[in-house]
């Protein structure tokens, strides 16, 4: 019956009418439903991407190039690179220990741990800012205490570096948790039996399991990291060429009327973005292949 | 190498998974825990390996050290595991070298001994021309032999193995029973491995160890766990059975209103019995005036297979499983609905708990 039905099916398709499975929508549902997804991803996505290149050259690329060199602009970029720098780092070192205690060590609290973990994500950066500078400010409950060592925290690299860490902590820390989990210990626990140490699992074992999920994290962890405004905009103060990043530098030229800077800077956290994305595509198209499939209990067949 | 264990009990959480079982498993000896999932095996072996703590204060002993608190990678024990969890982002070879690979620099072999090492266990399970391919390139059954050269790699002390044959297809699971029962005469290493499926126990351990509800109800050969049951359970659970009720009056043993036999002595003081009988121990015969027996009823024929099954409802009530050959089957010339008269060759009575 079922091939018969097939054969019927395939039969009628020359003959104009496409062969729609039984239950599928008309065409010109379908039309409108990918007309009207495709309108909208185009004004809310294409359209601003556009612009930024558009704005950026609008002056020539002469312009685009000044805007880039100007000393500000320089010492905003390298502000956010040492920022995001030391954020991944920090946040890969605590994604991993942090997953590594919620997937494996059962302990009590694990559950009001894992949900708070996700506070950074819950918390508007804003309020994360102002808790930093109540905390580490000058009139804050650590800040008498900082000043008297000579350390300035807010309104200074260390403050973004904190306020920074802050937003983007589960990050990582949510790429693996779940991965972790469904992963098992069973071959952490073969290696155990094999006599390997603890160090030696790790970085055998359990590193490599994870390596992929790990750099998806980093590389989130790092876009993030560096296109973070809020929190940010709080503790840094704004002062030029010394707390200015990225973000808040383009903030700043677009308040100063400078569209052409302030879109030249721009265009950067845009290719960023569009750098991040070709980054994770070509993680997934490189693992993908490697037929590392999580399910592998498959084949029982082909026995000699 | 023997190993023993002495009181261990497990608890996790509110569950009592071991209830204090004791056991020794002579040197040399391919060894099966048999019993119904949930029964505690694979906490014992995981007990055994290290990985588990027993409760105080049961102990470990492998070959007659105590190892209860040695860390699992310093009791040369192999473990394979029921999924065999091998190393899936490694090949077949570095899978196999891994235990010698992570030995202190002091006793690590050289790369060429390591080499050797993994090639000669590769041709012991079957495996050359596979060291560099990956675990799921593999069919199970070759996953398996991996593991096992894996664990086989550390030379250990013993050998435990859960749920060996658990995740393969029963085709492949036959053939690599016969053959691990082969490896295991040839290298003579202690072996222990759980299993719930009692033809594999029965085919190729040397001793069942039977456990129910976290205790050890029998220890013994195949063949005197299987013929001369300890208790209930083990009768209940190796084999199929038909399990029916009997009562004892006047010295002996009825089912319904019919006599079946002399009253077993073991039964005295007691009313209530649990009758247990084999199927092919049933014997089935036209019911003719006087024929001694259980009058019971055909209710259902299996012909397909190496003996008929006949499905019989007694009288009382009960269902019972017969296994006759064919050509018995024929000259009995039994349709369904006849009325049958019942004996058995063997009957096996336990008092009612």
């Amino acid at each position: 019956m079922r091939i018969c039905w097939l054969a019927g099916n395939r039969l009628q398709a020359p003959n104009g009418a496409p062969s729609a499975p039984p239950g599928s929508d008309p065409p010109w549902v379908r039309a409108l439903l990918i007309g009207s997804g495709l309108t909208i991803l185009g004004l809310v996505l294409f359209l601003p991407l556009a612009v930024v290149f558009v704005e950026a050259f609008a002056k020539g690329v002469g312009t685009y190039w000044q805007a880039l060199r100007d000393p500000d602009t320089l010492a905003a970029i390298r502000l956010t690179l040492q920022v995001a720098a030391s954020a991944v780092a920090a946040n890969t070192l605590f994604g991993l220990a942090a997953a590594w205690c919620l997937s494996r060590a059962p302990f009590p609290g694990r559950r009001f741990l894992e949900g708070l973990i996700d506070l950074p994500f819950t918390v508007s950066p804003v309020i994360a800012g102002l808790v930093f500078v109540l905390l580490f400010g000058r009139q804050g409950w650590l800040g008498p205490w900082l000043a008297e060592r000579g350390w300035q925290v807010i309104f200074a690299p260390p403050g973004i570096v904190v306020a920074t860490l802050f937003v983007t902590l589960p990050i990582v820390a949510k790429e693996l948790i779940p991965l972790m989990r469904g992963q098992g210990t069973d071959e952490e626990e073969a290696a155990l039996v094999l006599g390997a140490s603890g160090w030696q699992i790790f970085w055998r074992i359990t590193l490599p399991r994870i390596r992929r999920a790990l750099l998806y994290g980093v590389i989130l962890c790092n876009a993030r990291a560096m296109g973070e405004f809020g929190a940010v905009s709080v503790v840094s103060g704004h002062i030029r060429g010394k707390t200015n990043t990225v973000p808040l530098h383009v903030e700043m030229l677009y308040n100063e009327y400078d569209f052409t800077g302030a879109f030249a800077v721009a265009s950067l956290l845009t290719l960023l973005a569009l750098g991040t994305l070709v980054l994770k595509a070509l993680l997934d198209w490189r693992e993908g292949g490697a037929g590392t499939a999580p399910g592998d209990e498959g084949g029982t067949e082909g026995e000699h | 190498m023997s190993i023993e264990v002495r009181s261990i009990r497990k608890r996790f959480g509110t569950f009592q998974a071991l209830k204090g079982v004791s056991l020794t498993v002579p040197e040399g000896e391919l060894v099966a825990l048999l019993g119904p999932s949930g029964s505690g095996k694979t906490t014992l072996l995981r007990i055994i390996a290290g990985l588990e703590l027993p409760d105080p204060p049961g102990s470990v002993l492998i070959h007659g050290e105590d190892v209860t608190f040695r860390p699992p990678g310093r009791r040369r024990v192999g473990f394979v595991f029921q999924h065999y969890a091998l190393f899936r982002h490694m090949t077949v070879f570095e899978n196999v070298a891994f235990g010698l690979r992570v030995r202190p620099r002091a006793t690590r072999p050289s790369e060429a001994k390591i080499r050797e090492r993994v090639m000669e266990l590769l041709r012991l399970v079957q495996l050359e021309g596979y060291e560099q391919r990956r675990p799921a390139e593999l069919s199970g059954g070759q996953r398996q032999r991996v593991a096992l050269a894996r664990a086989l790699a550390i030379d250990p002390q013993v050998l435990l193995l859960d749920e060996p044959f658990g995740a393969l297809d029963a085709k492949v699971r036959q053939r690599l029973r016969r053959w691990l029962r082969r490896l295991h005469d040839e290298i003579h290493v202690t072996g222990l491995f759980v299993t719930h499926d009692q033809e594999e126990a029965l085919e190729v351990a040397d001793r069942i160890v039977l456990m129910n509800e976290g205790r050890v109800e029998q220890v013994g050969t195949p063949d005197q766990v299987y013929h001369h049951p300890a208790n209930m359970f083990v009768m209940d659970f190796l084999g199929q059975v038909n399990l029916f009720r009997g009562r004892v009056e006047a010295g002996r043993l009825m089912v319904g209103p019919w006599p079946l036999a002399p009253q077993p002595a073991d039964l005295n003081g007691h009313r209530k019995a649990r009758l247990f009988v084999r199927p092919h121990e049933v014997e089935v015969r036209r019911q003719a005036n006087g024929s001694p027996g259980l009058p019971a009823r055909v209710v259902r024929i299996h012909s397909a297979g190496p003996q008929v099954r006949l499905d019989l409802a007694l009288e009382t009530g009960d269902l019972l499983r017969a296994e006759l050959p064919h050509e018995a089957f024929h000259q009995a010339a039994l349709g369904l609905g006849d009325p049958v008269s019942v004996t058995f060759r063997n009957l096996r009575v336990f008092a009612e708990p």
